[in-house]
């Protein structure tokens, strides 16, 4: 006997709102057919819209998908949504924390048809960019000009420069030049109610691109962390620097795989990084050791990137699912390390005498480099890192299962002992989803030393088995957890996600203080209709009383763990 | 079914989403589908590799957007009657293999193997093909190829050219024509250089002739599996019957499905010859000095990689030596190469049912191929040929287009 499936209904925009739309971008970058809109609906890292996609909600459906080709066409479009009042989300890979729609018909701003660097000022050393524009597509503009954008995140292609100037946009080389959000000279956004607002030195005419800060109030400060909430990024500019590598970049010596033999591990191993970057890779007999190492390889001066992985070894370099299984099983990489990226900026001898600087520190601490004498088989396989120091493609080679949460919380280097003991506290709490919710643990988190050293991140993943929502609600139960340990320990703001989007914002107001009062202010005056990603950033009031009661009471139940007082 | 536990032994052609439900659940839309691989990136120009979504610029075209859409249908969120559009969506895929490519090695996940077994249940379900590709099923069954030909013409290329019928007499190797140079008289060329070429080098050759039916590609790419499996079945038979050691062909569709998709049969017999690709055959016969060609001649080539050659069977280098073997020809490499190779726009059925979209893929390759100031692009695949060719023909381009077998047969014949 066949069950029939129930289906999951979309809703549709008014009729009138499609024509308006429709003289806008033309009709052929509409979409409202049901299969295009499934695509736009389960996103990654965002655990809700998994679990509402197993619950059958039709909620987490868009109403409608459009593709604008410029500015003036963004504006536009969100003046409509003005007009009618229906919520809008600026979309580009749908990589998010937090669910693109709302109860009513949404809108989402797909911008894959605004994909050009629209220009790169060699001289002021800086490049401006559509909103599709990558990591991938900039970095290699930029390399043939003698120049780099500083780093690249997770995954050299999949991000987006524009959709990182929320809160994202973590480097291997964020030692030397700085998160992401560091290396913004100006922004142009549409406002969620049209208008469109210009920031830095562009702003003043003829001017260019050269100062992020004035003239008068931080406007890129106060538009940072907005998760679309602020308004929409329709050109970016971004700082370049010295690149000291090839103009053109070489092909890879390790050769090209096919599907005949794609997961062969020789074709991720390149030999050596790119010309003038030395990788060094070094390892400890505890965390303490390597937390002292790391503070004082930060402090000395010395290197561009400057990170520790445990897991995310086993993720990166291995070609499957299995071999990373049987890499966290046997802890075939080393458990306290670190590793180094030197670089020739300045001089062909800078990374001679750095590395004389590095040694000794080690060498202090207590520490060992591997080498082809201690540990080749291990430093060997570490070899996809030769690359992916400076254009990190395998950096989406995570856990094959579903990157559900993640703590990442900013901090002092000492901190990390912090977010270890927190999260091993939360494995025993829930217990581990998979073997690799040990890293962290067990071993090193993710640990990037940023801006000399002043501070870190870390990170800390859990991995559920997507079709299993039990699963999932779990992972999300060790993010509330998270926010709540952080907040409770006062480590910094979660960098990348949760606290600064809802219900985080409003349910941890200690961590602001109170900033969440603030931004529904500032959310009335940007945004009188709530029409932008509605409850991303920040509840109004109607959206806070509409909010599950059930999940208020699971973030208050977390709270309670960490000895915090229930948010009424 | 978790990752952790073992997937049943299914093979590819038996399979059905359900077996993909971890993988279609677990997309993480790292959009590597859409993307040439990071460390190869040389120009925002040529930063990606999905040719629908290149042109199309929303989800449903990508790799991803067919696993988002595999997992709706699969759970019932959604039917064909709710979403008549996404037949076309799957179709306009070439099945070049690049989504495949990046996402098996970044995540281990199969998002061809998903829209081709979309693709499979559609047909199954009586919603697929697209109208386009009704005829070239029912050509292949009845005339064992997808032009619509009578068998008696498959061997009218062969002439004046004294291959053995295999039919009749024992030979070592067997040349497996494929249907397409076989009929389309305009690619008789490739066919008959081919064969001067092996016979040049002395190779026993032979072939079916008549005889020879359809290796099955171009139904198992657009989802018509009984019509493949039932193909794989009587070519196996036929075949192994012949007594061969070895079939060449130079028609990667045939190659792949005669290598590497007739072991994704279930219960078929094993086929036993060892089969080879004319670019791999042909370096084998330069190695061991089997073919010299001293003749000259100047000039700068670029190699274009037909994805079932390349990307899906792994020929990357076999090719790009025999061009450096031919004094005087120069070999420049476009950016997108190899395993990260823009497809010509014509497989999978496209060329069929989109040929609009098939002669804009072939043109941003034929740009990406004057990039490089080559005066000819080389490539060894009848399809390529023909989309390439096509799109070349209504361009005020000054680029030729060659076949690897062009240029040997220039070259031996030079030594005439």
């Amino acid at each position: 006997m066949s069950t029939k499936k129930q289906k999951v209904i979309q809703k549709k925009l008014p009729r009138e709102v499609y024509s308006a739309l429709k003289n806008v971008a033309g009709e052929q970058w509409i979409y409202e057919q049901r299969s295009v809109v499934e695509t736009y609906s389960k996103l990654s890292i965002e655990g809700g819209s998994f679990v509402k996609k197993h619950e059958k909600d039709p909620h987490v459906l868009p109403a409608c998908v459009v593709l604008p080709a410029s500015t003036n066409e963004v504006q536009a479009i969100v003046k409509i949504c003005n007009r009618y009042h229906v919520p809008f989300v600026p979309f580009t890979n749908g990589q998010v924390f937090c669910n693109p729609t709302t109860q009513d018909p949404t809108l989402i701003i797909h911008f894959s048809r605004m994909n050009k660097i629209i220009r790169i000022d060699t001289q002021n050393m800086c490049a401006t960019l559509e909103p599709y524009v990558d990591y991938g597509m900039l970095q290699a503009e930029a390399m043939k000009r003698g120049l780099w954008n500083g780093g690249t995140p997770l995954a050299t292609t999949l991000c987006k420069l524009a959709s990182q100037f929320a809160f994202a946009g973590l480097w291997q080389t964020d030692l030397k030049y700085g998160l992401f959000s560091r290396n913004i000279v100006s922004v142009k956004m549409v406002l969620p109610d049209g208008e469109i607002l210009t920031t830095g030195s562009r702003c003043i005419p003829k001017a260019g691109d050269f100062f992020e800060y004035g003239p008068g109030p931080d406007l890129m400060g106060l538009q940072r962390a907005g998760v679309g909430t602020n308004g929409i990024v329709t050109e970016i500019t971004v700082k370049l620097h010295s690149w000291v590598g090839d103009e053109s970049i070489p092909d890879i010596s390790a050769g090209r795989p096919s599907l005949v033999d794609v997961h062969d591990p020789k074709y991720d191993n390149p030999d050596k990084p790119l010309k003038n970057h030395k990788l060094f890779w070094c390892e400890f007999d505890d965390f303490e050791t390597q937390i002292k190492a790391m503070r004082e390889i930060a402090h000395s001066g010395i290197a561009i990137g400057l990170n520790a992985t445990g897991v995310y070894s086993a993720f990166y370099c291995s070609q499957t699912q299995a071999m990373t299984i049987k890499r966290c099983e046997e802890k075939f990489f080393p458990e306290w390390n670190c590793y180094v990226i030197l670089a020739n900026v300045t001089s062909d001898k800078q990374i001679e005498y750095e590395e004389g600087v590095l040694r000794q520190i080690i060498d202090e601490v207590g520490g060992r480099f591997l080498s082809e004498s201690y540990k080749p088989e291990v430093l060997e396989a570490l070899k996809p890192w030769n690359y992916d120091c400076i254009r990190h493609s395998t950096g989406y080679r995570m856990n094959r299962k579903f990157y559900a949460n993640a703590w990442l919380p900013v901090g002092p280097i000492d901190s990390a002992v912090t977010t270890q003991r927190e999260w091993k506290k939360a494995l025993d709490t829930f217990g581990e989803l998979d073997i690799t919710d040990r890293g962290g643990a067990e071993d090193t988190p993710f640990i990037y030393a940023l801006q000399r050293g002043h501070f870190c991140l870390f990170e800390t993943d859990n991995y559920p088995d997507p079709t299993l929502p039990d699963e999932i609600k779990k992972a999300q139960g060790f993010g509330i957890y998270g926010a709540a340990a952080v907040v409770k320990n006062s480590l910094g703001p979660m960098l990348m996600a949760f606290l600064n989007v809802e219900p985080f914002t409003t349910m941890f107001p200690e961590a602001g203080p109170d900033s969440h009062l603030f931004m529904r202010k500032i959310r009335k005056v940007f945004d009188p209709n709530s029409v932008a990603a509605p409850g991303r950033q920040v509840f109004t009031e109607q959206e806070w009383q509409q909010f599950p009661e059930a999940v208020k009471n699971i973030v208050n139940k977390m709270r309670e763990m960490n000895d915090m007082p229930a948010v009424e | 079914m978790t990752y952790y536990e073992k997937k049943p032994e299914k093979k590819f052609f038996e399979k059905e989403l359900e077996d993909y439900r971890d993988s279609i659940w677990g997309c993480a839309r790292c959009n590597w589908c859409q993307n040439h691989w990071g460390w190869n990136v040389k120009s925002a120009e040529y930063s990606e590799v999905c040719p629908a979504f290149h042109e199309y610029r929303i989800f449903p075209y990508s790799g991803m957007g067919k696993m988002h859409m595999a997992r709706a249908l699969l759970e019932g969120d959604f039917d064909y009657e709710d979403a008549p559009e996404m037949v076309k969506f799957l179709y306009t895929c070439t099945t070049c293999g690049a989504c495949e490519m990046n996402c098996q090695r970044l995540q281990d996940k199969e998002p061809l193997q998903v829209n081709e077994t979309l693709r499979a249940k559609m047909v199954a379900d009586g919603v697929g093909p697209m109208p386009e590709h009704k005829g070239l099923i029912k050509s292949v069954k009845n005339y064992d190829n997808p032009w619509m030909q009578p068998r008696t013409q498959r061997d009218r290329w062969a002439r004046k050219i004294p291959v053995k019928d295999a039919n009749r007499e024992k030979v070592e190797t067997l040349f497996f024509v494929g249907c397409t140079s076989a009929f389309d008289n305009t690619q008789w060329h490739v066919t008959q250089n081919t064969a001067r070429i092996l016979l040049h080098a002395e190779v026993d050759l032979g072939m079916l002739g008549k005889s020879e039916i359809c290796c099955g590609s171009p139904v198992a790419r657009i989802g018509d599996r009984e019509t493949f499996i039932s193909l794989a079945t009587r070519n196996i038979e036929l075949l192994n019957n012949t007594g061969v050691k070895e079939i060449v062909t130079f028609c990667p569709g045939c190659y792949r499905s005669l290598k590497f998709d007739y072991r994704e049969v279930p219960g078929v017999p094993e086929l036993k010859p060892r089969v080879y690709h004319t670019a791999e055959y042909i370096h084998r016969l330069i190695s061991e000095g089997k073919l010299k060609m001293p003749g000259k001649m100047k000039l700068k080539v670029t190699w274009h990689d037909p994805c079932h050659l390349g990307r899906h069977c792994g020929i990357y280098e076999e090719p790009r030596e025999i061009i450096r073997a031919i004094p005087g020809v120069e070999l420049v490499e476009m950016e997108r190469i190899k395993d990260q190779s823009w497809c010509c726009g014509g497989g999978g059925g496209v060329r069929t049912a989109f040929i609009d979209f098939a002669q804009k893929t072939a043109t941003k390759r034929i740009e990406e191929a004057k990039k490089t100031g080559a005066q000819a692009i080389v490539t060894a695949c009848p399809f390529c040929e023909q989309n390439i060719g096509d799109a070349l023909s209504k361009m005020d381009e000054d680029i030729d287009m060659y076949d690897l077998t062009d240029l040997l047969i220039k070259a031996l014949e030079t030594e005439a």
